[in-house]
């Protein structure tokens, strides 16, 4: 099966600084893949490499089985909503569906028109009146009229109030449900993704940390609590995330298969949340490189 | 594309269409009164009618725009119009929504510079001419080459000069007004340094000797075929330099030398400046459509 996306040793510099470094992973088609990590971890950066913005400073990816040169093949076939949903202010809300049309061969007016009536936001309306939530759903029109096998969407909902957001998510779950279309849409908060996603991508500091369909994520790592450890110690036979100490306890995010529980050690439920701050708060010491978890996971 | 692009710059197209057709009526109104009150005198605000028309003609001259107004205006049409059209989309975000439309980014660039640059170079070459029929109504006697920046195949050259650095600026600092001011920065020097240093060598001057002084302090009829005259140099029976500056000097002055451009080499000078201009103008587009295929994301 064709991957939505493949990224192969990828590295983009600017300057002095690598947003992204030596990236290698390969996401499924047709799923809904959240991309999380901190601000500045290259979330931006990697969505636009998919997005045929930039290019690679090296290594290759290739979106659809594509690599980036036969750009006009992927421009029809991906949508991309940009961080702030950027639309043009002065046009009315009918005249960015036009845009849409004018400069896509595939575009489904219907679908739109429809699709906005029922946000109950009229043609007329200047964009530069709308609400922040109603502006990103115009965009999100915009990004869906041209019917795109795979949608990119940077940081969609980060600027929008919850009710906005939960409507934003929601609109975004019923049109990934439609037609197999791949989604990658990245957020700094693990709540919003969890809401729609079913596949996890974790990015920090200019590397992937870890990825995978969320239920497998979850099911290949655990949260084990006991006596209170010296720094630096470990529990034997499993590999640590990361460590945290309190007084009395020690508490290790692990992964990998998890044969027998270590004696005086015991289990807790991991919520996915946890697990992403277990790889964001030691990026260093959770980092392994991709193709190695994904064979443990797969 | 082409329908984005007038819903984009429909207010710009708007305002620069009312700027010129005003600056055009007003260039035919004083001409018509310049026309209407006969002059032929070589100054031609002297002989306007002491009416009304014609003293709103003769303020309209007072303004000196003829002189200096077509040097000037291709380079506001490079900063206004040519800055902004990569400029303000990358300062808006915008450029990620429209490159990530079914249109690559050159055929994006393509089409929005040629349509707004077609309008812009027939304005131009339009007012070159209504301007060198100003001067020809204003007076026969004037020295119509004098205006050699005016002249309507330089005034277009300029201005898609002018664009072209308008846009490059813009793609390169990705914000419009920064990249207005670089425009106006770089057009005024480009220009002098071509009128000044460059221009001079399309051809070499030629040289006359004067030898019968009494005739020389009038150079234009003494010289009726010049359209360019360099200062005069002055030399006593020796061959030696009296005088570079122009000023005949006191004392026995044998001959004087001045270097001057023929009438007839007008056109082949306004042809090589207006290629060069045009040339620089294509490679410097050439870099924009570098810089904005591959440098922006």
């Amino acid at each position: 099966m064709i991957a939505a996306i493949e990224a192969s040793a990828v590295s983009k510099r600017f300057g002095a600084t690598w947003a992204l470094h030596q990236c290698s992973i390969r996401l499924p088609a047709g799923k809904v893949i959240g991309l999380v990590g901190p601000n500045g971890a290259g979330k931006t950066t990697f969505l636009h490499l998919a997005a045929g913005l930039a290019r690679p400073t090296e290594g290759e990816v290739k979106v659809l089985g594509r690599s980036p040169e036969q750009q006009l093949l992927l421009l029809d076939r991906v949508g991309f909503v940009a961080q702030e949903t950027p639309l043009y202010p002065s046009f009315t809300v009918a005249a960015m569906l036009r845009f849409g049309r004018a400069l896509n061969r595939r575009w489904d007016q219907r679908g739109a028109e429809a699709r906005l009536n029922a946000l109950g936001i009229g043609l007329n309306r200047r964009v530069g009146q709308l609400s922040g939530g109603q502006r990103a759903q115009v965009a999100l029109a915009v990004a869906l009229g041209k019917r795109p096998e795979m949608l990119l969407l940077d940081e969609p909902v980060a600027r929008l109030d919850p009710l906005a957001r939960r409507e934003f998510l929601q609109g975004l779950a019923e049109a990934a449900a439609g037609d197999g279309m791949s989604v990658v849409l990245s957020s700094h908060l693990v709540a919003d993704l969890e809401r729609v996603c079913d596949y996890l991508v974790i990015l920090a500091g200019g590397q992937f940390q870890a990825s995978g369909e969320i239920d497998e994520l979850l099911a290949a790592h655990h949260l084990l609590v006991g006596p209170r450890l010296a720094d630096g110690q470990q529990p034997p036979g499993v590999e640590v995330v990361r460590a945290h100490h309190t007084d009395r306890q020690s508490s290790f995010w692990v992964r990998g298969p998890l044969p027998y529980l270590p004696a005086g050690w015991r289990r807790e439920p991991l919520a996915l949340e946890e697990l992403v701050i277990a790889y964001l708060a030691a990026p260093e010491a959770g980092a392994l490189p991709a193709p190695q978890l994904q064979e443990a996971l797969t | 594309m082409i329908w984005t692009t007038w819903r984009q710059h429909r207010f710009e197209a708007l305002w620069a269409a009312l700027l010129a057709g005003l600056l055009m009526t007003l260039t035919w109104f004083v001409g018509s009164q310049l026309q209407a009150a006969a002059c032929s005198g070589p100054g031609h605000s002297v002989c306007l009618a002491d009416d009304l028309p014609g003293r709103v003609a003769q303020f309209i001259v007072g303004l000196n725009l003829y002189n200096y107004g077509l040097a000037v205006l291709p380079g506001l049409a490079g900063a206004f119009i040519g800055a902004p059209l990569v400029a303000r989309e990358v300062e808006n975000g915008t450029h990620r929504l429209a490159w990530t439309q079914g249109v690559t980014r050159l055929r994006w660039f393509t089409v929005k510079l040629v349509l707004v640059a077609i309008p812009l170079l027939l304005a131009a070459a339009a007012a070159g001419l209504l301007e060198v029929w100003l001067l020809n109504v204003a007076s026969a006697r004037a020295n119509h080459w004098a205006f050699f920046d005016q002249q309507a195949p330089l005034t277009a050259a300029a201005t898609l000069f002018a664009l072209a650095l308008g846009v490059a600026w813009g793609a390169v600092i990705g914000r419009s007004i920064p990249a207005m001011a670089a425009t106006l920065v770089s057009f005024v020097v480009v220009r002098i340094a071509l009128a000044e240093t460059v221009r001079p060598l399309y051809q070499p001057a030629l040289a006359y000797t004067a030898r019968d002084m009494s005739n020389f302090n009038n150079p234009p009829t003494a010289y009726p075929d010049a359209w360019w005259l360099d200062q005069p140099s002055y030399y006593d029976s020796a061959g030696r330099v009296l005088s570079n500056g122009g000023f005949k000097p006191a004392g026995s002055v044998a001959y004087a030398i001045q270097h001057y451009q023929p009438a007839e080499r007008f056109w082949a000078f306004q042809s090589i400046e207006s290629a060069l201009l045009a040339a620089l103008a294509l490679a410097i587009l050439g870099f924009a459509v570098y810089w904005v295929t591959r440098r922006i994301s």
